[in-house]
């Protein structure tokens, strides 16, 4: 089995997501080799992947911080004490 | 299950996952109101203060964004947050070190917003179940040419994080597939079995998501100037845009 182009676009999200077999890593990854447009869809979506990490992280409110750590010792005093 | 058999995330050695749901909420519902977890803790509490300060603590600004987004109100993401470290706090002792931390506390954040915030978001999750055979029979094509992707991919590095946020946002019920797959890097079955949905429909709606959002970006980058390429450029670019890309006669 080789995959083709058609097939390889298909297995994108399944490739950076870590979600294929040893054998369809193998054949993504020498498929891509020789492969400039498959090439770029893959740097593509990983690259959108990327973009969404860096822009979906939000600075919590320093009250909120403080009150999950406060939170946490609190527990933590109860285990100690238990 | 056994689809994720063959998974290479080490997230399916956790306790937390190889436990039935109704188990689990159980046992996270005692955790919480109990003072005094009933799992033996082989750690001193301290240690176990101390490590969760260190490895959990700092993912607070990506639960924070998430809890965010899926409430559209500050004051319940931040009730969300709160439960959610507690909750992962009391399951401390169930994360095995160097598995997946993010996917771990993101499980617990998901699984508290359905249970505790929004009662009726699972059952709108099932609503609709997608024919995944839709995108495995082709709709393989890319969005553009090759030298446009390029340009594509240059637009995207410089599109503000308040678009992309907005975009995703937009996604409607393949919001929260992508953000748990992207963001979350929660195995696809993890996020199955969290919103009661095949697999199938967690691939579908990631690979329609995905589309979906690239098509977002790129209207937004071509619309605002942010693309140079010609074969991206759109005729109702903006007029003052227009000048960045048509040689800068001054
Ligand atoms: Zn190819």
């Amino acid at each position: 089995m080789t995959f083709d182009c058609q097939e390889t676009k298909r297995h994108v999200h399944e490739y950076l997501h870590n979600e294929l077999s040893e054998a369809e890593i193998k054949e993504v990854t020498a498929h891509l080799a020789n492969c400039d447009s498959c090439e770029t869809d893959y740097d593509l979506e990983h690259f959108v992947n990327n973009s969404i990490q860096d822009a979906c992280s939000e600075v919590p409110p320093q009250e909120l911080a403080e009150k999950v750590l406060a939170n946490i010792r609190a527990m933590q005093a109860g285990i100690d004490h238990a | 299950m056994t689809s994720y058999a063959g998974s290479l995330v080490s997230f399916k050695t956790t306790t937390l996952n190889s436990k039935p749901m109704s188990e689990l909420n159980s046992a996270q519902k005692s955790a919480a109101t109990e003072a005094t977890p009933k799992a033996k803790s082989t750690k001193s509490a301290a240690q176990k203060a101390l490590e969760f300060e260190q490895l959990a603590i700092p993912l607070m600004p990506q639960v924070y964004g998430m809890a965010l987004r899926w409430t559209k109100n500050p004051s319940d993401a931040e009730d969300l947050v709160q439960d959610t470290f507690a909750k992962a706090f009391n399951a401390w002792d169930q994360f095995e070190q160097g598995t997946n931390l993010k996917a771990w506390i993101f499980r617990i954040l998901t699984n508290t917003q359905i249970n505790s915030y929004n009662k009726k978001a699972k059952d709108q999750a099932k609503v609709s179940i997608d024919q995944f055979e839709e995108w495995q029979l082709g709709d393989v094509e890319s969005l553009t040419s090759l030298s446009s992707r390029s340009a594509e991919l240059e637009a995207l590095d410089r599109l503000p994080a308040d678009i992309i946020k907005q975009s995703l946002a937009e996604l409607g019920e393949f919001q929260q597939v992508v953000e748990l797959a992207v963001i979350a890097e929660m195995p696809y079955a993890a996020i199955a079995e969290e919103l009661g949905i095949p697999v199938g429909t967690v691939m579908s709606r990631l690979h329609r998501g995905k589309k979906k959002l690239r098509e977002k970006l790129l209207d937004y980058a071509i619309q605002e100037g942010y693309v140079s390429d010609p074969k991206l450029k759109s005729d109702s670019s903006k007029a003052t845009q227009a000048t960045e890309t048509t040689g800068g006669n001054s």
